[in-house]
C-alpha cells in the first residue's frame, strides 16, 4: 500500500515538476496589443488567450519538440516550432488575413449582387423586387450608374457602347443569345427567369483576362447551387401563366419552370399604340440539374422558348403600314463543374450550346436565319498561398451564322460565316497586404474567320486609405469580333477594339454604400460602311474611332430610414463615334448625356406588404435630322418615367403583386425616323419613336405549395 | 483513521486520474462559459477540438457559445466575426455527419442568427432553409426536445409577424417541456439545453 502511495505521490510530483510556463505578446504589424488571441500547444489543450495588452502566459506538462501556434480570427495564424523551453518571452507579429472581410477588394468596374459578393452593391433580391423592372434582370441592371435606359430597346447599353458590346454568361459560359428579339423599336426582354439565379456580376468595364469578346460590358449569371427544398410555384398573371417545380435529393435537385406568356387579352383591355395583327406570344422553359460531387458540383442548365407576334408597323418612307412577322425559336444548353481537384488546385469547366432560328417576313420578303454557338471552357486556379493565387484557361468559341433573304419575286440572297475563336489567358491575383492588392493578366486569342492574332493585357489594383474606403484603378484592351450583320457580307474585317482606364473610389459602412467611377474608354477600328442600310454589295472598312468619358455615382442607404432601403444612381457621359455610316464624329442616338434613378422600397409590417417606387430620368437623346445641315443636331425632349409596385403577403405562400410602369404616362419619345427622300416641299419628313403604350399595367397571383408552408415567390417579383 | 485517510488519498487520487484529459478540458471550457468568459471559453472548446478530431462536441460547443454569444452583441462587425467562426467550426463536424440532428439544429440556429442581424435580407432568404434544416431534424429525431422547440420556437415568431394562430404551437412548446423532462443527455457534456426557454414560451401563451 505504501508503495502505491508513494508512486502516486512521485508520480504527481513528477507532473508538477516538468511543467514549463510559456510566456509572451502578440502584436499586429503595427505593433499594437491584439486582445483575445488563442495561444496554445499544438496537439494539446494547453494554452490561453492573450488579454489586452496582447499578453499571454501558461503551463504546459509538455516537453520536448513541439509546436506554439497563434490563432485570430482576420489574421493569419502563427506557428513556430522547437523546444517547448525554447518557446517563451516571445513577441509574436500576427500578419492581417486578406481574407477578412474588412480587406481591400478589387471593384473598378464591377456590380456584385450574391451571397459571395462581399460587397453588395444590388442584393439578389433587388433583380426582382425593383419596381420597373417587371422581374427582367435586365430591367433591375439599367438602374445602376453606367447603364443607358434604351426603352425602345430593352437591351443593356454600358458607357457609350452598342448592346451587343455586352457579352452574357451562366456559370461562366457564354450564352450566345440572351435576348428574345422583337419587332424593331419594341423592348425586348432578357430569357432568364430570376427564379433561377442567384447571384449576378455586372461588369462596366475594365474585367478579367478570363473574358473576351466583349467591349463594354461581361455579365455573369449564376444558377442556384442548392435549392432549398421541394417545391411547387404557380403563377397567374394578367399577361399569362407559369408553373415551377423543384424536387430535392441527397447529393442532387432539379427545377424546371414553364411558362406561357400571351398579351393578347391585356392588349384587348388596354389600347396599344401599335397595330397588331397577333400579339406576342410566347411559350418557354428552363431546368437546371445539379449534383453535388465530394469536392466539387456540377450543373446543367438548359433553356428553351419560342415566341411569335405579327405587326403592322409605321415607316416613314411607306404610304401603308408593313406587316413584320417574327417567329423565334431558341434553344440552349449548357453543363459546368466547379471544383477542387487538391487543396491548391481548383478547376472551373464547361461547354454550352445555342441554336437561335428567326423566320422573319416583311410584307412580301422573306428572311430567315439560324445560329449555331458553342463555347468550350477551361480554367484552372492555383492558389500558391494566402496572398497569392494564379490562374489560367482557354476558351474556344464556335459561330456558325446562316441567312438567306428571299424576295417576294423568289430571288435568293444567301450570306453566311463560320468562325472559329480560340483563346488562352493567364492571371495572378496578389495581395501585398489587407490594403494592397494587385490583379494582372493578359489573353491572347487567335480568330480564325478574320484571320488575325490578339495579346490583350489586363491590369487592376485596389488601395485601401481608411477603414470603410478604398480606391482601385483598372485598365484593359478588350477586342471583339464585329456584329454578325456585317461580317455576314464581308469577312474582310478586323476585331474592333476598346481600351478602358478606370479610377474607383468606394466607402462602405454598415448598411451604407457610396461609389463614384471616373472612366475613359477609346473605341477602334469600328465598322464603316457607305450606305443607308448594311448590304452585301456595302463597301465596310475598320475605319471607324470613338471615344466615351465619364462619371458614374452610386449611393445606397438601408440604415438610416426604418424598414427602407434605396438607392440612387447618376451617370454623366461624354461620348462620340465616327462608325456605321456616320459622316463625321457625332454621339450616337442611344446615349443621353445625364441619367438618374431612384429607386426605393419600404417594406410595412401592418399591411405584410413591400411597396417600391423608382424614378429614371435622362436628358435628351440626340437623333438626326437630315433637313439640318449638321449630323445628329437633334435632342429628343427629356425621358421620365415612374413606377410602383405592391407586393402583398395574404398568407405566407400566396402572393398577390400589383405594379405599374409610367404612372404618370409621360409621352416619352425615344427618337424620331426619317424619310429617306424629302417630300415635294423638300422636306423630310419624320415619325416619333414612341412607347407602345403610355402606361403597363401587372397584376399577378403567385402561390408556392411546399411542405413546410413556409416559403413564398416574394423572391420572384 | 490511517486506513481512512489512505483510502481518501487514494479515491482522490483515483478521480484526478479517472477524469480523462478531455473531460477536465470540457469542464474547464464549460466553467469558463459560465463565468460569460466567452473569448476563453471558445478558445478552450476550439483547443479541444484541434485534439479530438473524432468527437463532435467540441466543435458544437465552439458553434453554440459564439452563436448565443451574437444574440446579445450591437456591434454588426462583432456579429459577423462571431457567426462566421460559429459556421466554421459547425462545417467541419457537419461534414462528417451531415445527419446529426444536435448538429441541424445548431446550423438553424446560426441561420436564425443571421435573420436577427440583417432580416430585411436574410429573412426572406434563410426562413426556408431554417424549416428545412428542423424538419430534417425532425424526422431523423421525432423526441428530440431541442429539435420541436426549437421549430416551435421558430413558427412562432413568423406566426406571430402574419398574426395566425398561435394556439397549436403553445401545444408543441408543452409538448417539448414533456420531452425535456425525459430526455437523458449521453454524457455530461452532450447538449441538454433548452428547458428554461421552453417554460418561457409556454408562460407567455398563458
Amino acid at each position: 500500500m505504501k508503495q502505491v502511495l508513494l508512486g502516486l505521490l512521485v508520480l504527481t510530483g513528477f507532473s508538477l515538476w516538468s511543467q514549463s510556463e510559456i510566456k509572451g505578446r502578440i502584436v499586429d504589424q503595427k505593433g499594437e496589443a491584439i486582445l483575445g488571441v488563442n495561444v496554445y500547444i499544438d496537439g494539446t489543450y494547453d494554452g490561453t488567450v492573450t488579454d489586452t495588452n496582447g499578453v499571454f502566459s501558461f503551463k504546459t506538462t509538455e516537453t520536448g519538440v513541439k509546436s506554439l501556434v497563434a490563432s485570430f480570427l482576420s489574421y493569419e495564424s502563427f506557428k513556430k516550432t522547437g523546444n517547448v523551453q525554447t518557446l517563451t518571452n516571445l513577441t509574436i507579429k500576427l500578419r492581417e488575413s486578406v481574407n477578412a472581410l474588412d480587406a481591400v477588394v478589387i471593384t473598378a468596374g464591377t456590380f456584385e449582387a450574391g451571397e459571395k459578393a462581399r460587397i453588395s452593391v444590388l442584393k439578389p433580391l433587388d433583380i426582382v423586387t425593383t419596381a420597373g423592372a417587371a422581374g427582367d434582370i435586365i430591367g433591375a441592371l439599367t438602374t445602376l450608374p453606367g447603364a443607358q435606359t434604351v426603352g425602345e430597346d430593352g437591351r443593356l447599353f454600358v458607357r457609350g457602347g452598342e448592346a451587343n458590346e455586352t457579352q452574357t454568361f451562366v456559370d461562366g459560359v457564354r450564352v450566345p443569345q440572351p435576348y428574345s428579339p422583337t419587332a424593331n423599336n419594341t423592348p425586348t426582354r432578357s430569357r432568364f427567369s430570376p427564379f433561377l439565379f442567384n447571384g449576378v456580376s455586372f461588369s462596366t468595364g475594365g474585367y478579367s483576362a478570363e473574358y473576351g469578346e466583349a467591349l463594354s460590358s461581361v455579365l455573369s449569371l449564376n444558377t442556384i447551387a442548392e435549392p432549398v427544398q421541394n417545391q411547387t410555384d404557380i403563377s397567374l398573371m394578367t399577361v399569362g401563366v407559369g408553373l415551377g417545380n423543384t424536387r430535392k435529393w441527397e447529393k442532387q435537385s432539379v427545377t424546371f419552370n414553364l411558362n406561357y406568356i400571351n398579351l393578347g387579352p391585356y392588349q384587348k383591355l388596354v389600347p396599344q399604340k401599335l397595330d397588331w395583327n397577333k400579339p406576342v406570344q410566347s411559350s418557354g422553359g428552363e431546368v437546371v440539374y445539379r449534383f453535388k460531387f465530394k469536392n466539387g458540383l456540377l450543373r446543367a442548365y438548359g433553356a428553351f422558348d419560342i415566341s411569335n407576334l405579327d405587326i403592322n408597323s409605321e415607316d416613314v418612307n411607306q404610304p401603308t403600314k408593313i406587316r413584320y412577322a417574327l417567329r423565334n425559336g431558341n434553344s440552349y444548353g449548357n453543363l459546368s463543374y466547379k471544383g477542387n481537384l487538391s487543396k491548391e488546385w481548383f478547376i472551373h469547366t464547361g461547354v454550352s450550346y445555342g441554336i437561335g432560328t428567326n423566320k422573319i417576313s416583311i410584307a412580301d420578303d422573306r428572311l430567315n436565319n439560324t445560329e449555331n454557338a458553342m463555347h468550350l471552357k477551361l480554367k484552372l486556379t492555383r492558389s500558391l498561398s494566402e496572398r497569392v493565387s494564379i490562374y489560367g484557361g482557354l476558351d474556344y468559341f464556335y459561330t456558325d451564322f446562316d441567312e438567306k433573304y428571299t424576295e417576294a419575286s423568289g430571288r435568293e440572297f444567301p450570306v453566311g460565316f463560320t468562325n472559329h475563336l480560340g483563346a488562352a489567358y493567364v492571371e495572378s491575383d496578389i495581395f501585398f497586404s489587407k490594403n494592397l492588392a494587385l490583379k494582372l493578366g493578359g489573353r491572347a486569342s487567335r480568330n480564325d474567320l478574320l484571320d488575325e492574332y490578339h495579346f490583350n493585357p489586363r491590369a487592376s489594383m485596389a488601395y485601401k486609405v481608411y477603414t470603410n474606403s478604398q480606391f482601385s484603378f483598372a485598365f484593359g484592351d478588350f477586342v471583339q469580333t464585329p456584329n454578325a450583320d456585317y461580317v455576314k457580307y464581308n469577312q474582310n474585317l478586323s476585331s474592333e477594339r476598346a481600351l478602358h482606364y478606370i479610377l474607383n473610389y468606394q466607402y462602405n459602412k454598415n448598411g451604407r454604400l457610396f461609389r463614384s467611377e471616373v472612366y475613359v474608354k477609346d473605341y477602334q477600328n469600328l465598322i464603316k460602311f457607305n450606305t443607308l442600310r448594311p448590304q452585301f454589295n456595302s463597301q465596310y472598312t475598320n475605319g471607324g474611332s470613338g471615344y466615351a468619358r465619364g462619371l458614374d455615382l452610386f449611393w445606397r442607404d438601408s440604415k438610416t430610414i426604418k424598414n427602407t432601403d434605396y438607392w440612387i444612381s447618376y451617370s454623366y457621359i461624354d461620348s462620340e463615334r465616327d462608325y456605321l455610316n456616320f459622316p463625321n464624329r457625332a454621339t450616337p442616338s442611344f446615349i443621353a448625356t445625364h441619367t438618374a434613378s431612384i429607386v426605393t422600397k419600404h417594406w410595412i409590417d401592418k399591411l405584410t406588404s413591400q411597396i417600391g417606387f423608382s424614378y429614371t430620368v435622362n436628358s435628351g437623346r440626340p437623333f438626326n435630322n437630315p433637313n439640318e445641315g449638321m449630323f445628329m443636331n437633334g435632342k429628343t425632349k427629356a425621358f421620365q418615367n415612374l413606377s410602383f409596385n405592391w407586393a402583398y403577403l395574404m398568407t405566407q405562400q400566396k402572393i398577390l403583386y400589383f405594379s405599374i410602369s409610367n404612372i404618370f404616362g409621360t409621352d416619352n419619345v425615344f427618337g424620331y425616323q426619317y424619310a429617306n427622300t424629302p417630300d415635294m416641299n423638300g422636306q423630310f419628313q419624320r415619325r416619333a419613336i414612341t412607347q407602345p403604350a403610355d402606361r403597363f399595367v401587372f397584376v399577378g397571383f403567385f402561390w408556392t405549395i411546399s411542405a413546410d408552408k413556409k416559403k413564398n415567390q416574394l423572391n420572384n417579383l | 483513521m490511517r486506513k481512512f485517510i489512505v483510502l481518501a488519498i487514494m479515491l482522490v487520487g483515483l478521480v484526478t486520474y479517472g477524469q480523462t484529459a478531455f473531460e477536465k478540458g470540457m469542464g474547464k471550457a464549460m466553467s469558463l462559459w459560465g463565468e460569460g468568459k466567452i473569448n476563453e471559453a471558445s478558445a478552450m472548446f476550439e483547443r479541444i477540438a484541434t485534439v479530438e478530431q473524432d468527437n463532435w462536441l467540441p466543435n458544437y460547443y465552439v458553434a453554440l457559445v459564439n452563436t448565443t454569444a451574437s444574440f446579445t452583441m450591437k456591434d454588426k462587425t462583432q456579429i459577423d466575426a462571431l457567426l462566421k467562426k460559429a459556421q466554421t467550426a459547425l462545417d467541419v463536424e457537419l461534414k462528417k455527419q451531415p445527419n446529426h440532428p444536435e448538429l441541424l439544429v445548431m446550423q438553424a440556429m446560426i441561420h436564425t442568427a443571421w435573420i436577427n442581424f440583417d432580416p430585411m435580407t436574410n429573412g426572406m432568404k434563410l426562413s426556408g432553409p431554417v424549416m428545412e434544416l428542423y424538419s430534417k431534424a425532425e424526422a431523423l429525431a421525432p423526441e428530440n426536445p431541442r429539435v420541436v422547440f426549437g421549430k416551435t420556437e421558430f413558427e412562432m415568431g413568423s406566426a406571430k409577424f402574419f398574426g395566425t394562430d398561435i394556439k397549436p404551437l403553445c401545444a408543441k412548446a408543452e409538448k417539448a417541456i414533456e420531452l425535456f423532462a425525459t430526455f437523458k443527455a449521453e454524457t455530461a457534456f452532450h447538449p441538454s439545453w433548452g428547458q428554461d426557454r421552453a417554460q418561457a414560451m409556454v408562460a407567455a401563451c398563458k
